[in-house]
């Protein structure tokens, strides 16, 4: 209430105003392993949608955390503020190489217990974590961040063309199996596969999460309006 | 369980390997190809559900391997034979003998020949007994003696192509010692079995008169006459009986008797209107079950004059004589003014003989020289005939042992066939090619021309030269005809296969029939009659259907290795196909 003023007009004057601030924005990409599968390989595809979701953060002047992780924080790169900084990002992604097994929940909470402002969190993974994936999105919700994921499939992932005695190689720790891939056994994985995704969704459905799947042959394009329609990522 | 092929102990060595080997190469490492992934979570997920909530799932290897061992062993044991025996009886050997006798041919009420049942029977024996068991079929005409065998279509074929066929039957030699006999008979000619045998009767009484005796026969007092002796029998109820004789020149004789049952009838028939060629005999009586006895066939030679060249100085006895025989256009010459004739039949040389033999048989009396005789080598005083063979057709109604003679030439027999002889030297000997008979003495030094045996002699011996012979009387079966190389055929002209076998050929026919032989000019006609009351008696039998003659059938038609491999098959293809498609490993 603007006190003088009711002073000298006898009139109650409310004042409004608006405080313009920069949102962080955390996008944690997932350096692991297993993103380096596929053809174009997982990480690839996570790379370019790290890279635009960068540029039209950069773009909004928001402040731009890029985050790599797989059992632990590999690398971060500081907060990146104007447009100008987008090839410093470009840089920063193209130095990100696979490696290790997956842990996402003590990643982000390595993270996250720095101190840290609320923001968007964007996590670009394939979810493909031993640990499981809903104790890692639990520690971002704990620390009130706004949370968007971005769930990369390879089509290899969801249609195998697998058949015959085979020794399955983990290509996160390495562990081997010997398997006899037989067409029920190729259905039960496909269902458990779609399974997964859908307790994922679920998740972020459940916790009101922005969520979108995609697999690596999908339009990068495409997936960014995608991403836009959701209305989540800019305010 | 038994093993044919294998020891017990060697069979379940065999086993054992078997499953041992499988079990082993089962547990083999497979290579497995190498696949990386991005993440084992969600096949570690798949297949832990899988092992933990199916029961195929834990069962699928001890499956597996149960499979493969199975279809080895089946495999393994099916080399060792098994046997069991309640499925497949024992390995036993079983002899059909079947009775192929010509009273076989006699219908039975059904309409069906007794042969026919036998073959029913035979093949009711060949369903009965198991997979193992080995047959042999032997006949008892001695045509058909196979080997054991488990082939139970081949004994069939075998049995398919056997049929009723000698006038011989005889009980073959079996041994009973690992085998089953049976006997498949009516009974009728093989009475008495040995003790082992296990009869199987096909008897079944039936009507039937028969042709027992057919014959046509010269009239020795009647030169080139000649007669037919029929002799019937009834083995039935009494029947009125029609007797047909026919000749190939149309003549024919007919007649009806009454004959009661086991009546004989005989008859003799002048065949003085007939010419000469086939005689056939034919009996037709109501309800006759064997037609094998109703028909007959005889030879009636052709009656033709001889014409006889007589080359001698002088010979009296044997101008008269050849002069009345009205068989005979005689012609006599001295040897001066001899020459060989194409129309001459026969010679007869009277101590006289030309430097080369004629081109037609001749009778050569006394021993002259010449190159194509045997040459004297001396003289024998007063020779007495000690030997003579009365089955060769110049001494048919001859007898000469009383027969004196003053003296004879000694000769060298050689090949020449010896028709009588002293112990010195041969008196009359013959020779087939050249044809020519020879005495070795003249017949002014004995006084054989003064025998009643003398004109016989000569007519004999004209017959034998050149004119045709009564058919030889075979009986159906095996014919054999004492003429090296002949060809057989039937009346009506039909060449039929025969075989030579030693000098002789032979031929098979089942059934009665006239046959003529012939090589080059030589020419012996064969009646083949059945003309047997053995035969022709088809009620008498005392046969009957042993009781152990009942056989045991098996489910299983086949060794049980059959079944196993067939298992086996179907076990791999089943294998196959579940591999393939993962089910199994």
């Amino acid at each position: 209430m603007d006190w003088k003023a009711y002073l000298r007009l006898n009139r109650l004057i409310l004042k409004l105003f608006e405080e313009e601030e920069d949102l962080p924005i955390y996008l944690f990409v997932d350096s692991s392993q297993s993103m380096n599968y596929g053809e174009p390989s997982k990480l690839d595809y996570a790379r370019r949608v790290a890279a635009a979701l960068c540029y039209i953060g950069l773009a909004n002047l928001d402040r731009v955390n890029v985050i790599s992780f797989a059992d632990g924080l590999k690398s971060e790169l500081p907060p990146q503020r104007g447009k100008g900084r987008i090839f410093k990002i470009f840089r920063f992604l193209s130095e990100i190489s696979a490696s290790g097994d997956t842990d996402a929940k003590s990643s982000f909470k390595t993270y996250c217990t720095e101190t840290r402002r609320r923001g968007l969190a964007v996590v670009v993974s394939d979810f493909f974590d031993s640990h499981g994936f809903a104790g890692a999105l639990d520690i971002l919700r704990h620390f009130r961040h706004d949370i968007f994921v971005i769930h990369i499939a390879s089509h290899e992932e969801i249609d195998p063309g697998l058949r015959g005695e085979l020794l399955l190689v983990d290509a996160e720790n390495n562990t081997t199996r010997e398997i006899t891939i037989t067409p029920s056994l190729l259905t039960a994985y496909k269902a458990e596969f779609w399974k997964y995704c859908e307790a994922v969704e679920s998740y972020c459905g459940k916790y009101q999460l922005g969520y979108v799947r995609t697999t690596t042959d999908f339009p990068f394009e495409e997936l960014i309006l995608k991403v836009f329609r959701q209305g989540r990522f800019l305010k | 369980m038994t093993f044919l092929a294998l020891s017990p102990l060697e069979a379940a060595l065999l086993a054992l390997l078997t499953s041992g080997a499988i079990i082993a190469l089962y547990f083999l490492k497979l290579r497995h190809r190498r696949v990386v992934i991005s993440s084992s979570i969600l096949w570690k997920r798949v297949l832990d559900e899988r092992q933990s909530h199916s029961l195929w799932e834990k069962l699928r290897t001890i499956i597996s391997v149960a499979i493969a061992v199975t279809i080895a062993l089946l495999l393994g044991l099916a080399l060792a034979r098994p046997e069991v025996e309640s499925l497949t009886g024992k390995n036993e050997r079983i002899v059909l003998v079947l009775d192929t006798s010509p009273t076989m041919n006699t219908l039975t009420r059904d309409g069906k020949t007794r042969w026919q049942h036998a073959l029913e029977s035979a093949k009711g024996l060949l369903n009965s007994g198991g997979p193992t068991t080995e047959f042999r079929i032997i006949d008892t005409s001695g045509v058909t003696a196979s080997a054991f065998t488990t082939d139970r279509n081949e004994v069939r074929r075998l049995i398919e192509q056997m049929s009723p066929k000698t006038a011989d039957p005889q009980f073959p030699r079996v041994d009973d010692r690992d085998s089953q006999v049976y006997f498949v008979s009516d009974g009728v000619t093989i009475h008495t079995t040995p003790s082992f045998v296990r009869r199987v009767s096909v008897f079944e009484s039936a009507n039937n008169v028969g042709i027992t005796a057919f014959e046509v026969r010269s009239i020795p007092s009647m030169p080139l006459s000649y007669e037919a002796y029929l002799e019937l029998q009834n083995f039935g109820r009494p029947a009125e009986v029609g007797i047909v004789l026919s000749g190939t020149g149309g003549q024919r004789i007919n007649k009806t008797v009454r004959l009661g049952t086991e009546e004989i009838y005989k008859d003799v028939f002048d065949l003085s209107q007939f010419e000469g060629g086939g005689i056939r005999a034919m009996i037709q009586a109501n309800d006759d079950a064997l037609a094998l006895d109703d028909i007959a066939f005889a030879y009636l030679p052709v009656k033709r004059k001889t014409r006889t060249l007589l080359v001698t100085h002088s010979n009296r006895f044997l101008e008269t004589l050849l002069k009345l025989d009205n068989y005979v256009e005689l012609a006599v010459t001295d040897p001066a003014n001899y020459r060989e004739s194409p129309n001459i039949d026969a010679y007869i040389f009277d101590r006289f003989a030309p430097a080369s033999a004629p081109a037609r048989p001749s009778l050569v009396i006394g021993t002259p020289n010449a190159p194509w005789l045997k040459p004297s080598t001396g003289e024998v005083k007063k020779p007495e005939i000690a030997t003579w063979s009365e089955s060769h057709p110049v001494m048919q109604f001859v007898s000469v042992h009383d027969v004196t003679i003053e003296r004879a030439s000694r000769i060298e027999a050689g090949n020449l066939t010896v028709i009588a002889a002293s112990k010195q030297t041969p008196l009359i000997v013959a020779s087939e090619k050249p044809k020519w008979v020879m005495l070795t003495f003249d017949l002014e030094s004995s006084d054989f021309p003064f025998h009643v045996g003398f004109p016989v002699f000569i007519e004999n011996v004209l017959a034998w030269f050149s004119r045709e012979q009564l058919a030889l009387k075979r009986s159906p079966g095996i014919v054999d005809v004492p003429l090296a190389n002949a060809q057989i055929r039937t009346i009506d002209g039909k060449v039929i296969s025969s075989e030579q076998q030693l000098g002789a050929t032979v031929f098979a026919t089942s059934e009665p029939g006239l046959y003529a032989a012939t090589q080059g000019d030589q020419r012996v006609h064969v009646a083949v009659n059945l003309a047997n009351p053995t035969f022709s008696d088809v009620n008498r039998s005392v046969f009957k259907t042993d009781k152990s003659a009942a056989t045991q059938h098996y489910w299983l038609r086949r060794e049980l290795w059959f079944y196993m491999l067939t298992a086996a098959a179907a076990l791999i293809a089943i294998e196959w196909l579940t591999y393939h498609r993962r089910i199994t490993l």
